[in-house]
């Protein structure tokens, strides 16, 4: 599995870089962002896995969160994939910024036309994870994942769906309970078809009433004058419902002003890698 | 033959140069070195010998003056009492030569006055005139007649002995005994109070004599110096006196920790000298109590705080700490001191992680008093009591100090008695956290149907108002409502908005200084629940309150987990 250097440029005393590949799960090039910190030139470092929102590519996080230093200071990779596969030529793939191209929405498609290519759960799940391993000095044993608003839902799932593989998990502005919300209705509906027992496989509010596994420390920050948060599109109340019920443990930050953008994770990046941290260097 | 047994010698003696040289020098050196201090101590030796020289001749000539002005007293003395004796003697003799003379004249007058008589009588005898005869007979018979009837006193008109009265030597007697006799001794000179030089009950107390004056003994009297006593001498304390030959005393069964008020008189066969100086002297103090429940520790430090156990105020305290080493504690490190302690409290650096025996001395001229009671401290977390005096009324502590209850009883307005000190609306208490600007970590224990607010305050948070509600103290506040558990991170009544999943039960607290943050945690989850960020000007304290009936419990002296400080690694 040839890996091709995009670019490469010197960032908090490491390097940021993007590198492109064939994907195996997606069948197209995927290009992917890694930050490799100034540790990881001597050490092998624990990775997180940062999981963009709709319409997102890997340069969004890696431009606009400011990551980076706080990154380096606790000697943190941490990598950005792209949100879907791209170029696919998939019926209807660009009609629409809320499915297909740049919504991949995280699920393993079952349905035509998506389900050849639409793989991005696979994809974050095993595909990137084993080539970041292969290729990287990074520590496969620990690995966490975050993630905003679709990638927030794409960091729940991937966490709740797989006890253990990730040591923590956080979100900003996740989509919570997509089986409730009109995106991931009408994502699940193209990926997943009409049966909605299907969808519940990939929704954060259903597989936490189902958590069995080890402890999951649950940090999420959310705007309070998100546009999306009003529309019902998130629906956190519903998690931490369950959560409470469950006995999962969740920090929920309603942060007052804050909107959807990168500004609000901006804003908070650094208590997500903190508390990533605390679980990857422990 | 006589060759090889020269040449052995030979060899030995160039193996001696070779290697002995160096040796040769020392000793050289060490001997000149040797004769040089005994060169020094001959000459100071022979200063000491001209010193007592001159001071002999010295002695003597004024002994020798001293003699000489008594002989001279002596002998004038004499004869001035001869020339006295003599003027009298001569007075006497001619009081009875005059007499004697006058006898001798009246003797004289008498003679005559016979003789003319006895001429009549042979006129008259030889008279031829019978006429005459008879004419004259008759008178110059009555004459005689009267004339023998005229008794002649012939004893001795004065006595022929002198009198001598007995002359009163007694003063040339002193005299000449005070030749032999010393002189009373003048008064001691007490010496101010050597360092080091008393115990608990006993002090040893030195004087000196002028250097003429010959004592046979002393006589050291004694007497305890009340502070703060009334000037009434009939309660005054009791003198008490020692009888020494020697210019030291070492007086007995004294009170600790007192003061005591002595002087000397020195004594001889002529008499007493004036009592010397008073002099003040201290006993070595009682050993300082330490205050357990007001000790306070960190991985770094601690601060000890002891009472004097004295009821005079003494000079500076010395800390002791020892190390307590190996598995079981039982190895004791080095024992290091901190010394000049003012007052009753001490901080002191530790190294963390380890466990320390400390002991305080009181100290006073008069020497070091004994080890207090040790108390353990251990490093490896934060620790204190909590500072009973700010509870709120309505709030009881458990007697190990670590719960405080909030009872439902309605109390009485009389045990309503509010110190300033006291929480008058908030039911809260503030901890006793050592002030050192590091990292503190503590938990605290609570039940999930408690409605509590657990943080750190300033030392002089309003008390009326509720801690949260304040700029001077940050909290985490636990509010149960009908339907939810909701937690409030407050600071001058503001908190974020925030919702937590699962109740902690045991809440971790991590003060950082330095960074100026206050974080809490759920202990259970290892979960990081919420950070306040702020620059603490001041030493906050930890407060703990309950708002509705229920208990709280504090852990302490418990190792930060590494979680608790990572946000700054």
């Amino acid at each position: 599995m040839a890996l091709t250097q995009v670019s490469s440029n010197k960032c908090a005393g490491g390097f940021q870089k993007v590198f492109e590949h064939d994907s195996v799960e997606l069948k197209c090039k995927m290009k992917f962002a890694v930050f490799l910190p100034p540790k990881a030139e001597t050490h092998k470092c624990p990775v997180l896995y940062w999981i963009s929102g709709l319409t997102c590519t890997e340069q969004n996080f890696i431009t606009k969160a400011g990551s980076q230093l706080a990154a380096a200071d606790n000697g943190i990779m941490v990598v950005a994939p792209d949100t879907s596969p791209r170029g696919c030529g998939v019926e209807g793939e660009d009609d629409g910024w809320d499915l297909g191209t740049g919504a991949g929405f995280y699920v393993d498609a079952t349905q035509e036309p998506w389900k050849s290519n639409y793989r991005m759960y696979s994809y974050v799940t095993r595909e990137l994870p084993k080539l970041i391993n292969d290729n990287f000095p990074a520590d496969p044993e620990r690995m966490s994942i975050s993630g905003h608003s679709m990638g927030g839902h794409g960091a729940l799932i991937c966490a709740l769906k797989n006890p253990g593989k990730y040591k923590a998990v956080s979100a900003f502005a996740p989509i919570c309970n997509p089986v409730q919300c009109p995106w991931g209705q009408k994502a699940f509906a193209a990926y997943l078809g009409p049966d909605r027992a299907a969808w519940e496989a990939y929704d954060a509010t259903v597989l936490a009433s189902g958590y069995a596994g080890p402890p999951l420390d649950i940090l999420l920050d959310q705007g309070r004058d998100d546009q999306f948060l009003s529309a019902s599109q998130l629906l956190p109340d519903n998690l931490i419902a369950v959560c409470s019920e469950k006995k999962i443990p969740v920090v929920f930050r309603l942060q007052p002003g804050y909107d959807h953008s990168y500004f609000f994770i901006y804003s908070f990046i650094n208590d997500h890698i903190k508390h990533h941290a605390k679980y990857l260097n422990a | 033959m006589a060759s090889p047994l020269k040449k052995s010698p030979g060899v030995k003696d160039r193996h001696d140069d070779m290697f002995g040289n160096g040796r040769i020098e020392s000793d050289i050196n060490s001997s000149r070195n040797q004769l040089q201090e005994k060169v020094a101590e001959m000459e100071n030796f022979a200063g000491h010998l001209e010193e007592i020289f001159l001071t002999v001749e010295e002695n003597f000539g004024r002994r020798e003056q001293h003699l000489e002005h008594h002989y001279t007293d002596v002998l004038q003395t004499i004869s001035q009492r001869y020339d006295e004796r003599a003027a009298r003697l001569e007075d006497e003799k001619k009081r009875k030569l005059e007499a004697l003379y006058t006898q001798l004249l009246a003797c004289g007058h008498a003679l005559d006055a016979s003789k003319e008589l006895i001429e009549e009588a042979k006129e008259v005898y030889r008279s031829q005139d019978k006429r005459v005869f008879l004419k004259t007979v008759v008178p110059t018979l009555k004459r005689i007649e009267e004339f023998a009837k005229e008794e002649m006193d012939l004893t001795l008109a004065t006595n022929l002995d002198f009198e001598t009265p007995l002359a009163d030597l007694s003063d040339v007697k002193s005299m000449m005994d005070s030749i032999n006799i010393v002189p009373a001794p003048s008064a001691p000179v007490i010496n101010p109070q050597m360092a080091n030089s008393a115990t608990q009950t006993s002090l040893r107390v030195c004087w000196s004599l002028f250097s003429d004056d010959t004592v046979e003994f002393y006589e050291l009297y004694y007497r305890l110096v009340l502070q703060n006593a009334p000037l009434d001498s009939t309660t005054a304390p009791q003198v008490r006196k020692a009888k020494v030959k020697e210019t030291h005393c070492t007086v007995k069964e004294l009170l600790p920790g007192a003061q005591y008020e002595l002087w000397v008189t020195a004594t001889n066969t002529t008499g007493i000298s004036p009592a010397s100086e008073k002099a003040l002297y201290m006993t070595v103090p009682s050993p300082p109590v330490i205050k357990q429940r007001q000790c306070c520790s960190c991985p770094e430090a601690a601060l000890i705080r002891w009472e004097s156990g004295n009821p005079d105020p003494v000079d500076s305290y010395t800390v002791e700490l020892t190390e307590l080493k190996g598995s079981d504690g039982n190895e004791k490190g080095v024992t290091e001191s901190v010394v000049a302690v003012p007052t009753c409290q001490c901080l002191i650096q530790l190294q963390a992680g380890h466990c320390y025996l400390i002991s305080v001395r009181a100290v006073n001229i008069g020497g070091p008093s004994d080890r207090s009671k040790e108390i353990c401290i251990s490093t490896s977390g934060t620790f204190f009591y909590l500072l009973e005096e700010t509870a709120h009324p309505c709030l009881s502590i458990s007697e190990d100090g670590f719960t405080i209850f909030y009872g439902d009883e309605e109390l009485p307005i009389s045990a309503m008695a509010l110190d300033d000190d006291n929480f008058t609306r908030c039911v809260a208490v503030l901890g006793d956290l050592i002030p050192v600007r590091a990292r503190h970590y503590w938990e605290v224990e609570v039940d999930d149907r408690t409605e509590f607010r657990i943080g750190v305050a300033y030392e002089d948070t309003e008390r009326n108002s509720y801690l949260g509600g304040n700029n001077t103290s940050w909290c985490m506040r636990h509010i149960l409502t009908t339907s939810r558990h909701k937690y409030e991170f407050l600071h001058s009544g503001q908190s974020p908005d925030l919702r937590i999943t699962v109740n902690p039960v045991r809440i971790g607290l991590a003060l950082d200084y330095d960074w100026g943050t206050l974080s809490f945690f759920n202990v259970d989850l290892e979960q990081h629940l919420h950070t306040f960020q702020c620059q603490f000007q001041r030493y906050v304290q930890p407060c703990f309150g309950l708002d509705s009936p229920g208990a709280l419990t504090i852990h302490n002296g418990i190792e930060a987990p590494k979680y608790a400080f990572i946000e700054h690694p």
